[in-house]
């Protein structure tokens, strides 16, 4: 393996974040108990937290091998981009797309939903949200988003090193102690940009899946902004029903396993695994794309006293 | 191939401190009185109800308010459990839940993992719960 050195020693990022993460944890149920601005409950708190827990042991069990994917792309780069000032920012850029595609995909197919369903689980929105992260991401493939990255030639430990900061980023935009902040947010992922994405009102569903630049949706055309007539609701569009960490982390990969083993045709095993999450042969169930169509409908439809108006 | 175990002194130390953090969150969360629990009447069952656009058409919720069971005006079926402050249900036709009920006690089964089966204790089991777990919709 011969990727170029980084010039400087590669700190260890998100453990450093780790004693911040815990002081604003701290913090934040501190305001939300003054103020009563956002919600916390110990149940919904732990279960993140066991979430954030497991995904470490996971992540040292099996993180070598994204590690050693990365490592093996890189020998059949296609450039030698190095270690340098803009390529630096170069690799900021192409993360960051790279995470808004992993994240769009993560949601719109199956597959790579049943592990990041994981973040999505609490009917709360606050920093221990942030830490409600999949035992399964590396088992399930997640890191294939970021080889092309390391293909065209950015070094291994560069979109690792940027791979962290969008993670510790992301931490402080998972509360409601913030409002609105301004042009901060035509260019940045915010507090309002996150919280309408992990929102289950249809007006909300599918959209601002950036990780640190809000740019990608607004130029894919994901982009929903914040409105205050309408208070986002969280969880998953059927939530769930228990707070055991095991459930949470494999309920939906049962799920997938439960609807392959009865598949009736190829045609089925495919579109249950990498259709889009609510996917069935008949359209029985509800899919992101049928409840806004369905709201949409409503939409236009007057509501039945402007009928008997007329 | 060797593969090599990759939870070292350095992981496990690591990992021994975090769990330490968490319980130190969770008893600090415990502790400011984030311990509510919602509980469930006739009007949060006819909040979710309409939330999904249909109408509740009966119900049996346990003496706790911790679970209830409702037969939709769609003909599906909610069954709503509390979590913690909210309560959360699940909507389905009614074959697609595996209804048993015996001896005032009433047992709901899920194929989805997510929500576990739900058990509560009537006082009373209206005919329609009966016919739900007697073929109009169960598979017990």
């Amino acid at each position: 393996m011969n990727a170029p050195e980084a010039p400087f020693a590669i700190p260890p990022i998100i453990t450093y974040a780790v004693p911040a993460f815990v002081l604003l944890i701290i913090i934040e149920m501190i305001v939300v108990k003054l103020t009563k601005k956002g919600r916390y409950e110990y149940r919904d708190s732990a279960t993140s937290l066991a979430m954030g827990f497991g995904n470490r042991v996971f992540g040292i069990a099996f993180g070598g091998l994204a590690l050693l994917a990365y490592f093996w792309v890189y020998e059949y780069r296609l450039f030698n981009l190095g270690w340098t000032w803009p390529v630096m920012v170069a690799c900021f850029f192409a993360e960051d797309l790279a995470y808004y595609w992993f994240h769009r995909i993560a949601h719109e197919r199956r597959w790579f939903w049943a592990s990041h369903i994981v973040h999505h689980t609490s009917q709360h929105y606050n920093l221990t949200t942030a830490l409600r992260q999949t035992w399964t991401g590396t088992l399930g493939l997640n890191f294939i988003f970021w080889l092309p990255l390391v293909y065209i030639g950015f070094p291994p430990l560069m979109v690792l090193m940027f791979s962290s900061i969008s993670l510790v980023y992301q931490f402080w935009i998972h509360t409601e102690t913030i409002g609105r902040m301004g042009p901060f947010e035509w260019v940045m992922n915010t507090p309002s940009h996150h919280r309408v994405h992990h929102a289950i009102n249809a007006k909300y569903l599918d959209a601002n899946y950036a990780g640190v630049l809000i740019i990608w949706d607004r130029l894919f055309g994901t982009f929903v902004a914040e409105d205050d007539k309408e208070k986002p609701r969280y969880g998953v569009v059927s939530q769930l029903g228990t707070f055991n960490p095991f459930r949470v982390a494999f309920h939906e990969w049962l799920g997938i396993w439960r609807d392959v083993t009865h598949a009736k045709s190829l045609k089925e095993v495919m579109g249950y695994t990498f259709g889009p999450p609510g996917w069935s042969p008949d359209g029985s169930r509800k899919t992101s794309a049928s409840i806004k169509a369905e709201w949409a409908k409503k939409q236009q439809t007057p509501p039945p006293e402007a009928v008997a108006a007329e | 191939m060797h593969f090599e175990n990759p939870f070292g002194l350095a992981e496990l130390i690591e990992l021994g401190g975090s769990a330490a953090v968490v319980l130190l969150m969770i008893g600090v969360a415990a502790m400011l009185g984030f311990r509510m629990s919602a509980r469930i009447d006739d009007g949060e069952l006819a909040r979710l109800a309409e939330a999904e656009g249909v109408r509740v058409d009966g119900a049996v919720i346990a003496k706790n308010g911790r679970t209830a069971l409702a037969r939709l005006s769609d003909g599906r079926v909610m069954v709503a459990r509390v979590m913690g402050a909210d309560v959360s249900a699940r909507f389905a036709p009614a074959n697609a839940i595996n209804l048993d009920v015996k001896s005032r006690r009433l047992n709901a089964t899920f194929a989805d993992a997510g929500f576990p089966p739900l058990k509560m204790r009537l006082d009373d089991s209206p005919a329609w719960l009966n016919e739900f777990s007697s073929g109009g919709g169960s598979s017990t």
